[in-house]
């Protein structure tokens, strides 16, 4: 068996030891629902038309969302590790937003934007930015000085030098930021949905906790919790390692 | 292009402290010449280095190329390092064309330049591989192709073999010599090597430990191709030896401590000895 089978039978093989032992509790507590009960749930849900458009309408959220991190993000953090000046008036503001969890601006964005859907994006922007800030700004400067010193003796110099090394030389660190700020913003859309009432995965939350449907909620954060997974899995780990390995970073 | 240290002093604070690196350095590298710097590590070898190629600036004295002061790099001089130093994110081809990117070379010369560069480190197989997929030997010859595309009048190599096995740094000590036939660069070359610097210098600088000072020059006139058993190259390198072996001694007594007594004799007496002739 080649490697990349054996890793995913192994990865079955939990899967299927946590669902048994899921079941088994299940059938302990009558009141808690197994992974069957649960999975039917989640498959009728999703042949619910409202239901989908409910996650559609979290999907589009957290996508805006993410672009306006991305590119906030990311060009402050150029902008912070370009110019010294800035990182040193600024710097700590990009850190003292990185330390606020997305949850805690919700409140500032219902007073802003009401109970709107950009008030949820606006939750998304400030829970998942400065994660991006900090390891844009910080990857800039980690260039490692050889690399700076081949540069240099190459003719690089100014705004060429900066697009042509430092950029490409910080991107692994990007990267991890951006990773991380998936992470952050998807938090932040739950937070933001099951408070900000607008159609959503969140709201649903809202919905089934009400009426004490724990299936529900399971096959809810079920959900939640596959989209996370998948993305990140599908998407971040695959051009992590792509760069790490290009980059010397990983055998 | 001729290169001139004169006078050159350089420390660094580190820890808390000053640490004089070079103290009243003076050497020269004539126009077309292949110069070697000789000398333990430590010895400022590379700060030297960094000097010529507008790196870093000295505290005292000045550094001139054909007789002015540098400002500040050009890639009229460029560098090999010890550990290579190309851009992880860019192909063999990108590594090569990056300086003619840079001083904006049309993309069809820049890409024909850099693959004549790179056939002539016999690299045509591994244009388009990344430098994590070579070997230690065949990224110094990227390295190489980088420097000498932008066809500069000095290049620098600071222990560019130092960490390639025997067999390689052999193959690649020839064709570094080829190439400078063809091109005649002026060559300021960097090691620690005994027997590398005598096999392709015209000049030897032997190099003190910390501070780094000039203790010897020696001339080599054995014509090329040389060999190691020639007796003019050993007799060389033998007085190298000598010179370089109280340097190593003055250096484990610093990090050691005064009380490390070593023996008198410390000569090697046949070229068996003196095997490898790392210092």
């Amino acid at each position: 068996m080649s490697p990349v089978a054996r890793s995913i039978v192994r990865k079955l093989a939990a899967l299927a030891v946590l669902a048994a032992l899921w079941e088994a509790t299940a059938r302990l507590f009558p009141a808690w629902p197994g992974p069957f009960v649960v999975g039917r749930v989640l498959m009728e849900n999703l042949g619910d038309a409202a239901f989908r458009q409910a996650l559609g309408g979290s999907l589009r959220r957290m996508i805006i969302g993410y672009l306006f991190v991305v590119a906030i993000g990311v060009s402050a953090g150029m902008l912070l590790g370009r110019f010294r000046l800035l990182d040193e008036l600024m710097g700590s503001v990009a850190v003292a937003i990185h330390a606020i969890p997305g949850a805690a601006w919700v409140p500032l964005s219902v007073l802003w934007f009401g109970l709107t859907e950009q008030a949820v994006v606006f939750t998304i922007l400030l829970g998942a930015t400065g994660v991006v800030m900090v390891s844009t700004d910080s990857g800039i400067k980690d260039v490692p000085p050889q690399i700076v010193r081949a540069a240099r003796t190459l003719g690089a110099s100014g705004t060429a030098f900066f697009w042509h090394v430092v950029i490409p030389a910080a991107t692994p660190k990007i990267l991890d930021g951006l990773r991380l700020a998936w992470a952050f913003g998807w938090r932040a859309l739950m937070a933001g949905e099951l408070i900000i009432s607008v159609s959503g995965l969140g709201e649903l939350l809202n919905v089934a906790a009400r009426g004490q449907q724990v299936d529900q909620l399971l096959a809810i954060m079920l959900l939640i919790a596959g989209i996370g997974m998948a993305v990140d899995g599908f998407v971040f780990k695959r051009l992590d390692r792509l760069v790490r390995v290009r980059w010397g970073l990983a055998s | 292009m001729q290169v001139e240290v004169r006078n050159v002093f350089k420390s660094f604070a580190g820890n808390g402290r000053r640490v004089d690196v070079l103290q009243d350095v003076s050497l020269t590298v004539g126009q077309g010449e292949f110069v070697c710097l000789l000398g333990p590590s430590g010895c400022g070898k590379s700060t030297i280095v960094h000097l010529i190629a507008g790196l870093d600036r000295p505290d005292a004295g000045q550094v001139l190329i054909g007789g002015r002061p540098i400002a500040g790099p050009n890639p009229d001089r460029t560098v090999v390092f010890q550990d290579a130093a190309l851009f992880p994110w860019l192909t063999v081809l990108g590594n090569v064309e990056f300086g003619l990117r840079m001083s904006k070379e049309d993309p069809e010369r820049r890409r024909s330049r850099a693959m004549e560069y790179i056939r002539l480190v016999h690299l045509s197989k591994f244009v388009h591989a990344y430098p994590h997929e070579l070997s230690g030997g065949m990224r110094q010859r990227v390295a190489l192709a980088r420097a000498l595309v932008l066809q500069p009048s000095v290049l620098l190599l600071d222990e560019p073999f130092a960490a390639l096995d025997a067999q390689t740094r052999a193959v690649l000590q020839n064709e570094l010599l080829e190439i400078w036939e063809l091109a005649r660069p002026t060559i300021l070359f960097v090691t620690h090597n005994v027997r590398e610097a005598t096999g392709l210098a015209d000049r030897v600088y032997v190099f003190s430990a910390r501070p780094g000072r000039v203790r010897d020059v020696q001339s080599i006139a054995a014509p090329r191709p040389r060999h190691a058993e020639d007796p003019a190259l050993m007799a060389c390198q033998r007085k190298i030896l000598d010179i370089l072996g109280e340097e190593v001694e003055q250096v484990f007594r610093e990090e050691l401590g005064e009380t490390v007594h070593f023996p008198e004799a410390r000569h090697p007496a046949s070229p068996d000895e003196t095997r490898g002739m790392h210092i």
